[in-house]
């Protein structure tokens, strides 16, 4: 589902933020992708949902060769990958519902059809009670939550979240980790970032670590 | 993937061009509402730079009128040795006429010439004792069009005209023309240079404030982009609501020009004593403000599209 061959990615000259990722996920599987802060688990997931292209190297999302697409191809290719951000990025002036509505509005889904579909991811978050809120009336957990709503609203292929417990307590983090087991289950492939060991050790999952912009452990290493 | 099986293909709203339309002119409704002070500022900047622009232009179309109504003096006199049979003048009056630049030929006999004359001695009819009607030439005076009157084309004019057989000789305000055509000449070099200066400010002007509310929704279109909008999608409510801006903008303005006119501007043209023969001031022709309020949508609709190009990569 996805592949990564080679890939280098530089921010500017000086700063190499990947060096030589190689690196497959199976359909359906779900990674943790760890490491220190600044060790490159945000650049990698930016290189999934194409908000930068590699360097060098190849980046194969579903079949598709995510480096040779133009741009008018890249929307088609995030309408299938769901991503919860690191800092959430929810639009504080518009209610919940509005939110999580964007990601169908944009496939030209009908207002009632987006009525209904968000209604339901939205209860099964726990947060049917909240849907005309507007995010900065939130607790953090809730608008992870909705950021998770948001990117799962679609069933989509593959689903991305860039450090989503953060700041959670015990229970939230539960909640999170269950709904990642939930859209895995019915089939999405889902890469989680993280620093949270206590999160990994509990799921059971294949773990990716990263240092320095290089993969140190797990089963993909090619030393 | 079987497994992550989609639900029944939902009903599409935006379906065909109307349902499209729809779509988007709702969506832009609805950020409008959403940013309305974003939007106010936008609409009040974009009413002040047509309001400013379609003063100058009353400015200079009066100005026009004016200029105008003094080059109707800009005419040609042709006089004639001996007094012409109705058939010889109406040969002459024809051959004229088909000099190009002749507005309108007038005959002036002799009986006329004399007339005119004495009036103008009104007073000193003493003057004219023993003189006969005889004296005076009968002759035509041509008012030309308004593209011939300057020095140039009156020059040529001129020239042709003396060829006519019959004319013995013509007359013009030479010394009057050529300061007419300097004028005028000055005249529509200072609107140009001060009109080009004008709109470039506005559209400077304009276009940086639209820039900025664009930007303070740059999250927007980031979150749009990131969740798979083609750049369509992203920009064709923005373009709208530029439109919208744009037409707002300029309705409010020439509805405020309107207003002012005829409040104390139409009959500001005597106090002026610019123009005595018109009354008052002339409002813009309706070309001009059909010009203006197309000229504020474009405004609104070319800054939304610029300012998108930057913020909208994808
Ligand atoms: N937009 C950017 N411009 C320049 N350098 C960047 C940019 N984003 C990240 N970097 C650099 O790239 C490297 C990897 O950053 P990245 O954000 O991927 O780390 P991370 O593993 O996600 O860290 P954290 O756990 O703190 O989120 C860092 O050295 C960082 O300074
Ligand atoms: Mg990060």
């Amino acid at each position: 589902m996805i592949q990564l061959h080679n890939v280098f990615l530089s921010y500017q000259k000086e700063v190499t933020a990947l060096h030589g990722i190689n690196l497959h996920v199976p359909r359906g599987e779900f990674v943790f992708l760890t490491g220190p802060s600044g060790a490159g688990k945000s650049t990698l997931l930016r290189l999934l949902y194409a908000a930068l292209s590699p360097t060098r190297g190849q980046v194969v999302i579903d079949g598709q060769n995510v480096t040779r697409m133009t741009r008018s191809q890249i929307p088609y290719l995030r309408r299938s990958i769901g991503v919860v951000f690191q800092d959430f990025k929810l639009l504080p002036n518009r209610t919940v519902l509005e939110n999580v509505a964007i990601t169908l509005e944009v496939l030209g889904w009908s207002k009632q059809d987006i009525n209904k579909k968000v209604f339901h991811i939205l209860k099964q978050m726990g947060l049917e009670h909240k849907i005309n809120a507007t995010p900065l009336r939130l607790s953090g957990g809730e608008q992870q939550r909705v950021a998770l709503a948001r990117a799962l609203v679609n069933d989509p292929k593959i689903l991305l979240a860039d450090e989503p417990t953060g700041n959670l307590d015990e229970e939230n983090k539960d909640l999170i980790l269950n709904i990642f087991r939930d859209a895995n289950i019915r089939g999405t492939t889902v890469v989680v970032a993280t620093h949270d060991r206590r999160l990994i050790e509990h799921s059971h999952k294949r773990v990716v670590t990263l240092e320095k912009g290089k993969i140190v452990e797990g089963p993909d290493v090619t030393q | 993937m079987s497994r992550n099986k989609q639900a029944k293909r939902p009903k599409l709203a935006n379906e065909g061009f109307t349902g499209r339309l729809r779509f988007f002119v709702g969506r832009a409704l609805l950020n409008i509402r959403q940013n309305a002070f974003v939007n106010i500022v936008t609409i009040g900047t974009i009413t002040l730079a047509i309001l400013i622009i379609s003063l100058f232009m009353l400015v200079f179309v009066n100005l026009e009128g004016v200029a105008n109504d003094w080059s109707k003096r800009v005419q040609v006199t042709a006089y004639f040795e001996q007094e012409l049979a109705p058939e010889e003048l109406a040969t002459l009056k024809s051959r004229v006429l088909a000099i190009p630049g002749t507005d309108r030929v007038t005959y002036v006999s002799k009986e006329e010439a004399f007339k005119r004359f004495r009036e103008r001695l009104k007073g000193q009819e003493l003057l004219l004792e023993g003189i006969t009607t005889d004296v005076l030439p009968s002759s035509v005076e041509i008012s030309l069009k308004s593209a011939s009157r300057n020095s140039d084309a009156v020059a040529v004019y001129v020239d042709r005209l003396k060829k006519v057989p019959g004319v013995t000789e013509v007359q013009h305000g030479e010394e009057w023309v050529r300061r007419y055509t300097t004028f005028m000449n000055f005249l529509r070099l200072a609107g140009l240079l001060l009109g080009s200066f004008l709109v470039l400010a506005v559209i400077f002007i304009v276009s940086n404030t639209i820039k900025l509310t664009i930007y303070s929704r740059k999250e927007e279109l980031e979150i749009l982009s990131l969740v798979g909008a083609t750049r369509f999608f992203i920009k064709a409510p923005f373009l709208i609501e530029g439109i919208l801006q744009g037409a707002s903008g300029a309705g409010l303005a020439l509805i405020i020009l309107t207003g002012c006119y005829y409040a104390f501007l139409h009959n500001a043209g005597n106090f002026l004593s610019f123009n005595p023969a018109a009354a008052g001031l002339a409002f813009l022709p309706p070309v001009y403000s059909v010009g203006l309020f197309v000229s504020g949508v474009l405004l609104g609709f070319i800054g939304s599209a610029t300012s998108l190009k930057r913020f909208v990569s994808v």
